[in-house]
């Protein structure tokens, strides 16, 4: 039996590709949803995957450096390791930027602290450059920032060199990740609470000035001088990172440990699940509802394709059971007509996804199980819009050729 | 000739057709008999709305009748009214169709289109290609076996019609106006065709035609009348 459907197709062969092209971009958001969906949790576990560590040490009735604030004094991290079972602790900590550029931009980049000499970075996906060699003054970038290596920065009261790029690393709000050491970090913590904190004086002052009050001089030192920096010892980081000794118990650790006073203590797959399920859990929701409207506009869209195709055949169909054609053939004229519609929009949307979702702002993860998802997604609405074609086809009347 | 010219391959007994009921009620086919021969061609004439199409969709298995019997090559089809056999079946073998126009699929083109009743019975392509080829070169189509439906003449589409009709070798050829939208020169040319391809192929075709001037190319004469069929002697 010769193929109708092919023979259809191609005799209005930019019609069907036109609107396989249409199928397709619809398809292809739908991949880029599942894309988005995945990179946001890719990205949102950056931090825990790229540090590892069995157990993070965070300040006592908080759940850690992702869902709130902590502190915790950088010393207890040499208490740690005292534990027997516990090879080795590292401080952990980040600090939000925003950075002026001197042409009135501005850079905004989460800073992470690396444990000199512990950690140098050389866990970090370099695409460039290399890791810290130097306790000070070095930063490795994310290439999202968009700075190559050998720039210079001013952060806080020192400048800081770029030595390495990564790739892909950004914080769960999607800004790119530097790396510095921990005491480097904690430094232009520190000069960059207390240039505030400058600022802040400065513009109370100014405002004393000018108001009755600041008339006298005396009032307004007392303004400037207001609450100075309390100097205290180290200042604290965000979380303790705990590595237990290879074979070692990590529970057994982490026992001992939640009977310190002033501390929680987390696997780092609590942390994870506490980011996956906790901190982007709306966004995530709202993406995957997102995607799963999508599916159903694009079900309803494909079934209307596909019925006023069958509507522009009906006088064929009504001639081809006229000829005594029996129903397997035109089963096969719609269902198979659908079905490559269908493949053609899957070819459409794979295409428009390799050449566009890299140039989107965050990452776009699509995974080969992603795409054998939507090609099932697609081959079950073809057959369902197939059907809802074929009601209409099998209900073609052989006497309409001759009221025709 | 083929060798089944002369058989009767149709038999109607008491065939008749009424639409609606209470006051809306048509009858639009009085009880009919009617037998038709292989390799004969039967005109069916009369005035608009007489029945001539009727009685042609009741023949053709495309519309039940209310009585009657019907037999197709010795093989009861509808007994006292009842389909007795499987109509689509009957169909794809034992009939072949040709209208005013419409009678193509337009996206298969004229080969295509001739294969096709072949192929839905079941015919390997490679055998459905060599014999629609012929026959459609038979018929001064050799040189248009490539054209879509769309871009052939009036004159060319019925004859790939035809040839549609044909191919199969089916008892019965049923023709409804076939000549109506075609100047009257291409008219008789396709009358001619008929008649010999009844004789090539052995089978009866039944032609409903408002053209007078082709009924001499065919064998018998049929008057339609208020639903009443009867024979017209040759003048
Ligand atoms: N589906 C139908 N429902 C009701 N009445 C019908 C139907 N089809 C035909 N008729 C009526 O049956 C009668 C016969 O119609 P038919 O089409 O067979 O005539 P005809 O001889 O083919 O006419 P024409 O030469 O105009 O084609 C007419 O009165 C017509 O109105
Ligand atoms: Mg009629």
């Amino acid at each position: 039996m010769m193929d109708l459907a092919v023979r259809d197709i191609r005799n209005d062969l930019s019609r069907f590709l036109l609107t396989a092209a249409g199928l397709g971009m619809l398809m292809s958001v739908v991949l880029a949803m599942t894309g988005i969906y995945n990179g946001m949790v890719v990205d949102a576990t950056v931090l825990p995957d790229t540090y590892g560590g069995d157990l993070w040490v965070v300040q006592k009735g908080t759940q850690g450096p992702f869902a709130e604030s902590s502190r915790v004094p950088a010393l207890l991290a040499d208490r740690i390791r005292a534990v027997p079972g516990v090879e080795r602790t590292r401080s952990y900590m980040t600090l939000n930027v925003q950075h002026e550029l001197g042409d009135g931009e501005t850079l905004r980049f989460m800073l992470a602290g690396l444990s000199w000499p512990d950690d140098l970075g050389n866990s970090l996906p370099l695409a460039q450059g290399r890791a810290l060699r130097q306790p000070h003054y070095e930063l490795v970038a994310d290439r999202a920032l968009g700075l190559p290596v050998g720039t210079s920065l001013r952060l806080g009261r020192d400048d800081y060199t770029i030595v390495g790029i990564t790739s892909g690393m950004v914080s769960s709000s999607g800004d790119p990740l530097v790396f510095a050491s921990v005491s480097d970090a904690l430094r232009i913590q520190n000069d960059l609470a207390s240039e505030a904190l400058r600022l802040e004086r400065e513009s109370r002052v100014s405002r004393v000035r000018r108001s009755e009050y600041g008339r006298d001089p005396a009032n307004l030192a007392r303004a400037g001088s207001a609450a100075p920096l309390p100097v205290t010892s180290p200042p604290p980081v965000t979380a303790i990172l705990v590595d237990v000794a290879a074979g070692g118990d990590v529970e057994a650790v982490k026992a001992s440990l939640l009977g310190w006073p002033d501390i929680s203590v987390y696997t780092i797959d609590e942390q994870r699940e506490l980011l996956v399920r906790g901190v982007i859990d709306r966004a995530r929701r709202q993406i995957g509802l997102f995607r799963a409207l999508l599916v159903l506009i694009s079900a309803i869209v494909m079934g209307l394709i596909v019925y006023t195709m069958t509507l522009d055949k009906m006088l064929s169909l009504s001639l081809l059971k006229l000829l005594g054609a029996k129903q397997r053939v035109i089963l096969r004229l719609i269902l198979e007509e659908s079905l490559l519609l269908g493949i053609s929009a899957y070819l459409v949307a794979l295409l428009i996804g390799e050449l566009a979702f890299d140039l989107f702002p965050r990452r776009v993860l699509v995974q080969d199980l992603d795409r054998l998802a939507l090609l099932g997604v697609i081959l079950g609405l073809s057959v369902a819009a197939g059907m809802v074609g074929l009601r209409k086809a099998l209900a073609a009347n052989p006497n309409e050729v001759l009221a025709s | 000739m083929n060798e089944r010219v002369g058989t009767t391959v149709l038999s109607l007994t008491g065939i008749s057709k009424v639409y609606g009921e209470g006051p809306t009620r048509v009858d639009a086919l009085r009880p009919t008999a009617f037998e038709a021969r292989a390799g004969e061609v039967v005109a069916i004439v009369g005035p608009s709305g007489s029945g001539k199409s009727t009685l042609l969709t009741i023949i053709g298995l495309i519309n039940p009748p209310t009585a009657g019997s019907l037999l197709i090559n010795g093989e009861p089809v509808i007994t006292d009214g009842v389909a007795v056999a499987n109509l689509t079946t009957m169909r794809r073998r034992e009939l072949g169709y040709v209208f005013q126009r419409s009678n193509l699929i337009p996206f298969l083109n004229a080969e295509e289109n001739v294969r096709l009743a072949l192929e839905i019975d079941g015919v390997p392509a490679h055998q459905s290609r060599t014999r629609a080829r012929e026959l459609l070169e038979s018929l001064g189509l050799g040189k248009r076996l490539a054209a879509l439906p769309g871009k052939l003449s009036g004159g060319e589409q019925q004859r790939v019609a035809i040839a549609r009709a044909m191919i199969h070798q089916p008892s019965v050829v049923l023709a409804d106006e076939p000549t109506a939208a075609l100047d009257s020169g291409r008219g008789r040319q396709v009358m001619e065709l008929f008649r010999d391809s009844a004789h090539a192929h052995g089978a009866a075709v039944l032609v409903v035609t408002h053209d007078h001037r082709t009924l001499d190319l065919v064998d018998r004469v049929l008057e339609m009348e208020d639903g009443v069929l009867s024979e017209k002697q040759p003048a």
